[in-house]
């Protein structure tokens, strides 16, 4: 492999990985704040981009998009965590055959409402071009991504760092349970942390459908790729979810190229290998089991 | 819908298991039929305006799953085809049950079974996917079944092969579609005759991608020509930029493709957001890569790819004219390929049945009448081979260009009948 | 008293397709009774493990489609039919594999004991569905033959499903003793508090290892009979469809009971294989009944069937 194409894949890896980011950061906070592996990501993922279809066919702006959906999702996250997940606290087979159950649902309606087909969403204008880089051009989508990807970890720092909803999360992710000792109502903290992964997920949702376009299936390997950048990453952080997807998202693209009979299995090889030296994930502790 | 009809001896039986079932499906058919809305529906005629026992036509397809948009398009045509000749085949009253595989080859072999035994349906058609087409051979071959493969394109279907394994041809078993060598050795045949001799590959890395490109090759191997790599991303692949990338950091300009749906949108996507047209690489492909499904969402960055295929929506013959007009009279869809291939196979049962007076009970007689069929197909002229019973049909060379601000396949060319080889 | 109830449920399971068949739809219901006991061996081997053991595995299907394979290629390949060698093929393949993933697994918990059995299942995924010289690939493997025991042949479907359903009652039983052992009442001390088990000089890393062992055979043999039953072998019996499958067939029926996943698997096939034929069985639906399932069944179909019968005995 060349340099320049050595480059050039680092970029694709890097954009994917961003975009990972995205997707997982929704399924770790879910899971770090209420301990619930919310099978329903994949689909919640899936929605936000049909959503985005939608806005985009009526008002042509993928701005706009990049708000509606993820409000969209939101709300809906508020609504399922009271209506559904909130009795089964503890319960994570239960948890497990609920949100299979609410993934299916969510994915076969939207082929009545949306179709089957399989549908794309067009670059949004300024950044439909491509840019001259060492050794080619590159799509200028791609790094707006990999730029969203940064900001949006960055803006999740902040946000866990100065706020108090930030400090709630954390102390949250170390112990819930000391939470409401305290006082914390968690019934809603509980609610809103759903609702605030539901609305990342769309948010995914919308910035992959330009690159990836929509089709029946999408919440399957969304769902995938966000439970394994998570568990690579380490359980329930953000600093988790970052070194996931930076790790997982070249690592697919290089592992594909390069292993090409291979292809199928390289993601799930990067499993294994990562959770059989570090059973907690990259930067997971050790926690003592609930 | 009409799948569990009985008859009046297991009415009269009424074993207290059986009645109970049969009142909960009674009750729940109505409430599918009301959820059905129309078109989704049978529009049986009333028995009494029609003599003698319903001709049953089971349909295997997919209608949830991945494949779900293809199973919708070929029972459509199957309807349109129905609903043309007054729900009858050579004067039979004809009936279609329908059944879901899914997607999944292990839920199909059932309900094939399940159309077989409980059903009783007079011949089988159907099946998207190579595996589950596979699968099924031994199944109608053993139980004498006429299936006539709408879609699945596996070579070993209709060939002879040793051992039988994966597949192989059977008096029973007749294919109206295509198989994966008719849509891509021709192509490469064409091209290398016209002077263009080195390809590089890229092909979704299972069965009948890796069977196109071998097929494509070989086609290009008569002719001197020869390909120099290849990329193959495992199908469903979600992120197409690092292979396109591969493709655009080696030296070969031409590129053929075998990919379908989902995967050659990315593909095409792909190809033009990292520039490769404007650096001089030009797209080839079996006909799946430009089909409507994919253009509809590319348009013009498919332009320029040539692509071989059996059918095109714009295919210039009476036919097909007709064919696309009436489809989309009963529908506000244009027809693709798969409603071709659905609508084929009940007209090539309909000619078989008239050649024997709509009899279905001697399955030798019904096959040798299928492989005498021949017809005019919206694809051109349609007549089984013989020997493998595959069909025997032209393979136009299509050319993606954008006129008057519709994405069309144009016919640059045409191979005129294509017979694969059998082996 | 039960167990002349018991052993005569069994010989009307065994007999089914011959009691019945006066019945205009025997033939069809012999055919989905011996696919759903398939899947109750698939799904009373993974309650072993989900159940007893507590490790929700998500990765089964890796062993129910080694021994479909082993079963199939081990027929073709020693040119033989006789159950005792394909059979036995499938187990032991099975169990092999599920020694060398158990091995790697075991040690961890909770989610990543859930994907890293995902994981590894989808690397043997990825090996049936490339390694096409061997298992057909994509393709899937075909012309698997039926099995003869001596020169007892299992060709005729009735013959077929009277060898399912005597599987099924040998494993259904052989769980039903294991699970009341001082093996199985291990098991269960460990899902319940591993560490107190070892404070109590358990190697309850053997225990596990040897639980899913034992579970990958039994699946590898539930495998086996699919092969025989379809004649086929499809890369997706080992996909990750399969595994999440029959995950949910032990949840529905109500895990580490012995009716419980037999249930589960019958109500799931019903939906999917009969249900779909007369409506139009959405993934909505299938949706809609897990959901319900977890508001309003908490201990599944087993343990709402339970409580009724406790209501109706303490009146």
């Amino acid at each position: 492999m060349s340099l320049e194409l050595g480059f050039q894949q680092a970029l694709n890896g890097l954009s994917f990985g961003a975009l990972l980011f995205i997707l997982a950061a929704g399924l770790s906070l879910v899971f770090g704040m209420m301990d619930v592996v919310n099978l329903a990501h994949g689909a919640f993922y899936m929605l936000g981009a049909y959503v985005a279809l939608t806005v985009v066919q009526s008002t042509g702006s993928f701005w706009l998009a990049l708000l509606v959906a993820p409000a969209a999702l939101g709300l809906l996250g508020l609504v399922l965590e009271p209506l559904l997940l909130r009795r089964l606290r503890g319960r994570h087979l239960d948890q497990v055959l609920l949100t299979i159950g609410v993934a299916l649902v969510i994915a076969d309606q939207i082929g009545l409402v949306w179709g089957r087909e399989v549908r794309s969403l067009p670059f949004p204008p300024g950044l439909d071009g491509s840019v001259s880089l060492i050794g080619g051009v590159y799509p200028v989508y791609r790094l707006f991504v990999i730029a969203f990807g940064v900001a949006l970890a960055g803006a999740m720092a902040a946000i866990y760092r100065r706020t108090k909803l930030g400090m709630l999360i954390r102390a949250g992710v170390e112990d819930a349970e000391m939470l409401a000792a305290l006082g914390v109502n968690t019934d809603r903290l509980f609610a809103v942390t759903f609702a605030v992964g539901a609305a990342l997920a769309g948010l995914a949702g919308v910035v992959a459908a330009p690159v990836f376009g929509m089709q029946p299936g999408m919440d399957v390997d969304g769902l995938l790729y966000s439970l394994i950048v998570v568990v690579v990453g380490g359980l329930g952080t953000l600093g988790g979810a970052v070194a996931g997807s930076v790790l997982v998202g070249p690592a697919d693209t290089f592992g594909k190229v390069l292993f090409q009979e291979f292809a199928l299995a390289v993601i799930f090889a990067i499993v294994a290998l990562v959770l059989l030296f570090r059973p907690t994930g990259l930067l997971g502790r050790i926690r003592i089991a609930r | 819908m009409g799948g569990f009809a009985k008859n009046d001896l297991a009415e009269k039986r009424g074993y207290s298991y059986r009645l109970t079932r049969r009142q909960f499906l009674v009750a729940t058919s109505a409430a599918a039929l009301a959820a059905c809305g129309p078109g989704a529906v049978t529009p049986g005629g009333s028995p009494s305006a029609t003599q003698g026992k319903a001709l049953k036509i089971g349909q295997l397809l997919p209608f949830t799953g991945v494949y779900a948009e293809l199973g919708n398009s070929m029972r459509r045509a199957t309807e349109l085809y129905l609903k043309q000749n007054d729900n009858k085949l050579a004067g039979r009253r004809a009936e279609p049950v329908y059944e879901d595989d899914a997607n999944v080859t292990a839920t199909g072999l059932q309900k094939a079974q399940k159309l077989i035994d409980q059903d009783q349906v007079d011949v089988l058609l159907g099946v998207v996917p190579t595996p589950l087409a596979y699968g099924l051979r031994n199944v109608v071959h053993n139980a004498k079944m006429i299936f006539i493969d709408t879609n699945a394109g596996g070579n070993f279907l209709t060939r002879d092969i040793p051992n039988c394994t994966p597949a192989c041809k059977s008096p029973y078993v007749f294919r109206v579609s295509f198989s994966s060598y008719q849509i891509s050795y021709p192509i490469g045949d064409y091209v290398s005759a016209k002077g263009t001799k080195e390809f590089f590959l890229a092909y979704a890395n299972y069965g009948f991608g890796t069977e196109s490109a071998a097929d494509f090759t070989s086609g290009l191997k008569k002719n001197g020509g020869s390909t120099t790599g290849n990329v193959a991303p495992p199908l469903g692949n979600s992120d197409f930029a690092p292979f396109v990338t591969q493709i655009k950091n080696q030296p070969t300009k031409n590129v053929y493709s075998f990919f379908s749906g989902a995967d050659a949108i990315g593909f095409i996507r792909s190809w033009n957001q990292l520039g490769l047209p404007a650096a001089g690489y030009k797209m080839y492909g079996a006909g799946f890569l430009t089909e409507q499904d994919v253009l509809k969402e590319v348009k013009d960055l498919a332009n320029g790819a040539i692509t071989s295929l059996f059918w095109a929506v714009e295919l210039d013959n009476p036919e097909n004219k007709k064919f696309v007009a009436d489809f989309q009279k009963q529908y506000p869809l244009l027809p693709d390929v798969f409603a071709v291939q659905a609508y084929d196979g009940m007209r090539a049962l309909d000619e078989a049945l008239k050649k024997v007076g709509g009899d279905t009970s001697d399955k030798g007689k019904l096959s040798k009448a299928l492989e005498d069929v021949t017809f005019k197909s919206p694809r051109g002229d349609f007549a089984f081979d013989k020997t493998t019973h595959n069909p025997i049909q032209d393979i136009y060379i299509r050319e993606v260009k954008t006129q008057g601000g519709q994405t069309v396949n144009t016919i640059l060319d045409k191979i005129a009948k294509v017979t694969d080889p059998g082996k | 008293m039960r167990l002349a109830a018991i052993a005569a449920i069994a010989g009307g399971l065994v007999t089914f397709p011959y009691w019945s068949a006066a019945w205009e739809s025997s033939r069809f219901a012999t055919t989905v009774l011996r696919d759903m006991l398939v899947f109750a061996v698939f799904a009373l081997s993974l309650d072993l493990l989900v159940g007893h053991a507590g490790m929700p595995s998500l990765g089964h299907a890796a062993f129910f489609g080694a021994g479909a394979y082993a079963a199939g290629i081990a027929g073709q390949r020693l040119g033989t039919d006789q159950l005792a060698v394909t059979l036995g093929a499938a187990a032991l393949v099975a169990a092999v594999l599920a020694l060398v993933i158990g091995a790697l697994v075991v040690r961890s918990e909770g989610i990543f004991f859930l994907m890293l059995t995902l994981a590894l299942a989808q690397i043997v995924f990825a090996i049936a569905f490339q390694w096409t010289s061997v298992t057909g690939g994509s393709n899937g493997l075909s012309g698997v033959g039926r099995p003869t025991l001596g020169g007892l042949e299992f060709n005729a479907p009735e013959r077929m499903y009277v060898l399912v359903a005597v599987v099924f009652l040998a494993v259904a039983g052989f769980l039903w003793i294991l699970t009341r052992s001082a093996y199985g009442r291990a098991l269960v001390g460990v899902r319940e508090n591993e560490r107190r088990m070892r404070a109590l000089g358990y190697d309850t890393t053997r225990l596990k290892l040897s639980a899913f062992v034992v579970a990958g055979a039994l699946a590898g043999i539930a495998g086996a009979l699919s092969a025989y039953s379809l004649r086929f072998v499809s890369a997706q019996d080992v996909g990750i469809g399969n595994s999440v499958q029959a995950f949910v067939m032990v949840l529905i029926g109500g895990a580490g009971t012995l009716v419980g996943p037999v249930v589960g698997a019958g109500v799931v096939l019903y939906i999917q294989r009969v249900l779909s034929s007369a409506i139009p069985v959405s993934e909505t639906v299938l949706g809609l009944v897990f959901v319900a399932f977890v508001l309003l069944a908490r201990q599944g179909i087993v343990g709402v069937g339970r409580a009724a019968w406790a209501r109706v005995r303490s009146r």
